[in-house]
């Protein structure tokens, strides 16, 4: 092939999710020509979530909020404890959640809300090569100064591009292979995984609002733990749509394969329970999706810089994997941060690992990698206090049940009765040791 | 209580889209199966991909058409035995809600 038929870009996004989109929207903004490639048949054809969070989003779209395809904007979110035939929630809402930009806490159906970024990416000026595959970086070069300088495209040729940004998302066969070849650093410990199952279930709009108590656009933000997920680690959800209901599962592999479940049957667990199937009765299922999140938390995050590279969002391994189990806006703003240092590598001519530090920079300073640093032990302790997550609500649960049993009895009589059979089987040095590290379950 | 609670892995798998390759994206060392008594592949998949085969019962069978893609199996085999690629281009699974 003769030169003039080689592509040369400034910039390649390997990956069309919220990280690649934001990535390649603010190059494009920047004045850089930028290609993004995404495997699937459009963006968000292979991409799987419930919520976005639209800090970033909104800051990088003024006022995004109003034109993307968002589903219902959570007004209430709660924490339910799934006992034997009962059920312990702690339920908020706020006013101020129902009023723009109604706390950037969106339902949305990914497939279309993916799709939708990406439109509004390529009018920002990136070209968009959609179901395309990235088999590999091409380098040149050899130790310490080897750098990546195009994209092999599957049955196709390659393309050319001062900087490439890695977002290929938490299956990342692209990032994992170049972390090997330009022999970056990995994390203190290896990267876990979770796998989470879901089922969108259609409902009429009216059913959701009456069964959820909502007005409007209105939504619900629901969190589950429990008899459902005994011995695992991991939990389920149910976020209201417009006129359907996402109903998942996740749990972290290792204890899933301890567990013998299988996601299908997780998830079929949860949604069994009185208190979960009550919300869906009478609904159909649209679609069943799965899909992995990295759970490995902050000491699991290795070199995200190498030269000519940057790897951004799940690819990167920076989701927030307690309750919150934020990734859309961490992977949007490791994308939005990769972005401003290609616009700044560009002018300096320096794509090496120097000339991109400004990204890690920027991520230290920014709010994702601190999020996932204040909970970095948290993978540690799930797994060395599983109480917490069993134990502990189901005791909670019983108190509540013994508490409220209306019976011929005494309240005092009942009442003490409760606390002893709460305190049976609770050794008073592990609560305290365990109370300790609860606090950074918060 | 209605269907909903009864859907079996199948139905499930049913409501899903996918344009299907011709030629499958995963590959899995039979070698290294013969060894693996506990086959959690046969639980871990999202997709029900991995069947115990019927004629070979210390093999499996590989039906990739079901593949969600989301990776589970390139973490969960505990020999390494599968070798898991991305489908081509626009094929394999297509999420129509996500
Ligand atoms: C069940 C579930 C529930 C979740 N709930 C929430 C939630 O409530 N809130 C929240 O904030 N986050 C949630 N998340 C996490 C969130 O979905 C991710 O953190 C987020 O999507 C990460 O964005 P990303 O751009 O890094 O990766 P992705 O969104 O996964 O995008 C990666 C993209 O790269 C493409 N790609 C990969 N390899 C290649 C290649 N070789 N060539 C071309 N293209 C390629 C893929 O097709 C995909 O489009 C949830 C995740 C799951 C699985
Ligand atoms: S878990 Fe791995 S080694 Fe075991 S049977 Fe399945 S594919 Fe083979
Ligand atoms: S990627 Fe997921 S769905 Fe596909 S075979 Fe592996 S575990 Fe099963």
């Amino acid at each position: 092939m003769s030169a003039e038929d080689t592509v040369k870009v400034d910039a390649i996004v390997v990956g069309g999710g919220p990280g690649g989109l934001a990535a390649a929207l603010t190059m494009a903004q920047g004045g850089l020509e930028v290609i993004l490639v995404e495997r699937g048949e459009y963006a968000g054809s292979k991409n799987v979530g419930g919520l976005f969070y639209g800090t970033i989003l909104n800051q990088l779209i003024p006022d995004a909020f109003k034109q993307a395809p968002i589903e219902r904007t959570v007004s209430k979110r709660s924490i339910t404890y799934l006992g034997d035939g009962t059920h312990m929630s702690l339920t908020f809402g706020a006013d101020a959640w129902s009023q723009p930009p109604y706390n950037n806490t969106y339902v949305v159906h990914r497939a279309q809300f993916d799709r939708w970024l990406a439109s509004q990416v390529e009018e920002a000026g990136a070209t968009l090569l959609e179901g395309m595959v990235v088999d590999g970086l091409i380098y040149e070069g050899e130790g310490a100064g080897r750098k990546a300088v195009g994209v092999q495209l599957r049955g196709d040729e390659a393309f050319y591009a001062d900087v490439i940004v890695l977002a290929d998302g938490a299956n990342c066969l692209v990032s994992e292979k170049v972390r090997e070849e330009l022999a970056m650093p990995g994390g203190k410990i290896k990267q876990e995984y979770a796998v989470g199952v879901k089922e969108i279930i259609s409902l009429p709009k009216e059913t959701i609002e009456a069964r959820f108590n909502l007005k409007d656009n209105e939504g619900v933000a629901y969190d589950f733990l429990g008899v459902p997920f005994e011995g695992l680690i991991g939990g389920g959800f149910i976020y209201t749509a417009k006129d359907s209901i996402h109903l998942g599962s996740v749990a972290r592999i290792e204890s899933l394969v301890e567990s013998g479940f299988t996601p299908s049957g997780l998830n079929d667990r949860f949604k069994q329970h009185p208190a979960v199937s009550r919300l869906i009765d009478g609904g159909e299922l649209l679609e069943y999706s799965g899909h992995m999140l990295p759970e490995g938390g902050y000491d699991a995050i290795g070199s995200l810089t190498a030269n000519g590279v940057m790897i951004v969002g799940d690819a990167a391994g920076l989701l927030n994997m307690s309750l919150y189990k934020e990734g859309t806006n961490h992977a949007m703003e490791s994308g939005m941060y990769a972005g401003q240092a290609a616009v700044a590598a560009k002018e300096k001519k320096d794509y090496s690992r120097s000339g991109l530090a400004l990204y890690e920079e920027k991520l230290a300073e920014g709010i994702a990698l601190k999020d996932v640093k204040k909970y970095k032990d948290l993978p540690d302790i799930l797994t060395s206090a599983p109480e917490l997550l069993s134990l502990y609500p189901k005791k909670i649960n019983q108190l509540m049940v013994d508490y409220f049993t209306v019976n011929a009895e005494p309240k005092a009589v009942t009442q003490k009765a409760a606390m002893k059979n709460f305190m049976k089987d609770m050794s008073k040095i592990k609560l305290l040791r365990n109370a300790f590290k609860a606090r950074k379950l918060m | 209580m209605g269907k909903i609670l009864e859907l079996t892995v199948e139905d499930k798998l049913y409501t899903t889209k996918y344009e299907t390759d011709s030629r499958s994206h995963i590959k899995v060392n039979g070698d290294l199966c013969r060894t693996c008594s506990s086959k959690p592949c046969l639980r871990f998949c999202s997709g029900d991909v991995y069947k115990i085969n019927p004629s070979e019962p210390d093999q499996v069978t590989v039906n990739y058409e079901n593949c969600l893609e989301c990776g589970t199996c390139r973490h969960g085999c505990p020999f390494n035995a599968i070798d898991w690629q991305y489908p081509d281009g626009a094929m394999g699974v297509k999420y129509r809600y996500g």
